[in-house]
């Protein structure tokens, strides 16, 4: 009678659920594309006119530009220092390495209004003026974490005697790194700098905090509320969505791609026809 | 330089912690010898080998590559390679690439580098397997790709770390023929560790039997298992019978001792009188069937507790009364030479009996459990 079925009561409270979480996105992403500026029902037929409007928008270009400059940059610095400290941690044999490890990490617990409050006080002490660099420096703070916990437990997954081969084999430390530790983890590596890139692209709490007259999109999105509200907001944000999410698809994809990989499961490069088999 | 050994390890002592991995171990290896480090888990043999491939550095001592210090040098600088436990292949990589992959790193050229690794492909018998990938491959073609791998480089020196310990029974014994095959095309020196005493004494030219961080013996295969140095080294190597006797005649080449009420002759070469153990491998023990109440004086009688089939002949336990003790013995045949609870005498050859010293009171040491298949690498 039962078997694996959901009962009527769990299946409504299920349905509540899902609708309680994506509804609110739907009627953004559907308002979106409404034909009038009006943001209630009745609804009143589909048309891109808000897309273009905000194609349109110097503002919302500069904005976006900010964003795009400060979470290329970010993910990129984070990309080379996050992947040095990562693999420090996960090769060195010092007594050193857990403590540094927890210090590298740990900042992944801080509350964003935190780490903003510190920030901005010690850029107003140092009379640092804030900028875009500051929010570049913010946002390298707030993501190292997220990148560090990634790449060293991707490079814990290695098996180091592959690592003491490569060195048998006359490879010196920089040639391990670069021709047997990297082709394994590149994969992971890109996808954090994805994940990376994301998370910078949409904060606000702490570029709240150390932004200066160029703003953010999240910023840009939020100040243009406070003075009107228009459906091209709801552009926006449902284009700001459809990009993160495909971020984050590209980094856990990356990744789970790797771990299959990596246990010889499947053979992407030669399914990708990279070498021609025989 | 041609007087130099190929390999010399002087008075190397290694600690991790608190716990001693070696304890002044001094080895010299010939150029084109086959040495094999053999002992137990533990008994720091992998430790030795890391020491000679610069994987670890030494606590104390030195070791020399043809005469030159290379104690403080890192893997990556010695004319040594390695073959490891598990099979250790770039799996980013195909067979190929793995196999050039030292090649590359020296910045051979690429024509060469073909030439090379068809070589070393066709030396293990993987000739055709370029393309391939290591998940593609059976355990025993990974390390003749890893055997490959190291070759290519033609190393002076080649380290093999327990390589076929992770491989089927069947397929290590085809790998010992090949091992011993491509140990005799490429001329080099091997250094090999294993805790199968089997596999040592049917690859090496010389083996040495550590424990607990020393060398206990160090002697050609024949030698090791006729004239073990201690009891570890009888009993590790090979199956052994130890029994507690006394020393009580001695002569230039032959001792006479008492076990129970039993005088017995054995080749010694130099015996003193006193307390020893006696060694006799299984099947150098003969048992014969004892006549109906004809009780001898100065025989050694006993009762047959246990018979097994071997294969190649019979395998049985004897309990011996008069020394409260059990012994194995071996021996050809095509049907049971005897049943449970038959009364037989046990004799031997004075030649195939050895003798070490015991000191007085010891007791019959325990036989050595098996060691595991897994050993940790320490």
């Amino acid at each position: 009678m039962s078997g694996g079925r959901l009962s009527p009561i769990a299946g409504l409270v299920t349905l509540a659920g899902v609708l309680f979480l994506w509804l609110p996105l739907l009627v953004v992403v559907l308002f979106s594309l409404h034909e009038t500026a009006s943001l209630s029902f009745p609804f009143e037929g589909l048309s891109l006119r808000w897309y273009e409007r905000v194609y349109e928008s110097p503002e919302v270009r500069a904005a976006v530009q900010n964003s795009l400059i400060v979470a290329t940059t970010t993910a990129l610095v984070t990309l080379v220092l996050a992947t040095l400290a990562a693999y420090g941690m996960s090769r060195a044999r010092s007594r050193w390495r857990a403590p540094l490890s927890l210090l590298f990490f740990l900042p992944i617990t801080l509350p964003g209004l935190f780490i903003g409050v510190a920030l901005v006080i010690a850029f107003t002490r140092t009379e640092t003026s804030l900028s875009l660099v500051t929010v570049t420096i913010a946002h390298l703070v707030y993501v190292f974490p997220f990148f560090f916990v990634l790449a060293r437990a991707a490079l814990e997954r290695l098996d180091p005697a592959l690592e003491e081969a490569a060195a048998d084999l006359g490879a010196n430390g920089a040639t391990v790194f670069r021709r047997v530790t990297l082709p394994q983890v590149w994969p992971v590596l890109v996808g954090a700098a994805c994940l990376a890139f994301a998370l910078s692209f949409d904060e606000f709490v702490i570029t709240f905090f150390v932004v200066g007259p160029d703003p953010t999109l999240p910023l840009f999105i939020w100040s243009s509320l406070r003075k009107t509200i228009d459906p091209s907001i709801n552009a926006i944000s449902t284009l700001l969505l459809a990009f993160t999410v495909l971020l984050f698809v590209v980094t856990f994809g990356l990744a789970s791609w790797s771990e299959r990989r990596r246990r010889g499961a499947v053979d992407p490069l030669a399914l990708a026809g990279a070498e021609a088999p025989r | 330089m041609s007087e130099d050994p190929r390999v010399r390890i002087e008075d190397v002592s290694h600690r991790y912690g608190s716990v001693t991995a070696l304890d002044g171990v001094a080895l010299d290896i010939a150029d084109g010898e086959f040495v094999t480090l053999l002992g137990p888990s533990g008994c720091g043999k992998t430790t030795l080998l890391r020491i000679v491939g610069g994987f670890e550095r030494p606590g104390e001592g030195r070791v020399l590559l043809a005469g030159e210090d290379v104690t403080r040098h890192p893997a990556h600088k010695r004319a040594t390679n390695m073959v490891f436990q598990r099979p250790t292949l770039f799996p980013h990589l195909d067979v190929f690439a793995n196999v050039a992959f030292g090649l590359r790193v020296a910045g051979v050229n690429r024509q060469e580098q073909r030439t090379r690794v068809r070589e070393a492909l066709a030396l293990v018998r993987l000739d055709g397997y370029e393309q391939r990938r290591s998940h593609e491959l059976s355990g025993g073609q990974m390390q003749r790709v890893a055997l490959a791998r190291a070759l290519v480089n033609r190393p002076k020196v080649l380290l093999l770390d327990e390589p076929l310990s992770a491989l089927d029974l069947k397929i290590r014994l085809e790998m010992e023929v090949e091992l011993r095959r491509v140990h005799r095309e490429t001329g080099a020196t091997f250094v090999y560790v294993t805790h199968d005493q089997r596999e040592a004494m049917a690859l090496s030219d010389r083996i040495a039997v550590m424990c607990a961080g020393r060398i206990e013996q160090l002697g050609e295969p024949t030698e090791v298992y006729r004239r073990p140095a201690s009891v570890f080294v009888a009993q590790f190597v090979g199956d052994a019978n130890v029994l507690p006797v006394e020393v009580i005649e001695t002569g230039a080449e032959e001792a006479t001792i008492q076990l129970g009420d039993c005088r017995h002759r054995v080749r010694c070469p130099q015996p003193s009188r006193g307390p020893a153990w006696l060694v006799l491998r299984p099947e150098a023990v003969e048992v014969r069937a004892e006549p109906c109440d004809a009780e001898e004086p100065g025989a050694l009688h006993g009762v047959v507790r246990d018979v097994a089939f071997r294969g190649t002949g019979f395998g049985c336990r004897i309990e011996l009364p008069a020394l409260g003790a059990q012994v194995k013995a071996e021996g050809p045949g095509s049907a049971p030479p005897f049943a449970v609870d038959d009364a037989v005498r046990v004799d031997w050859r004075p030649e195939s009996g050895w003798l070490l010293p015991r000191a007085g009171g010891e007791a019959v040491p325990d036989p050595i459990p098996e060691p595991d298949a897994a050993e940790a690498h320490a």
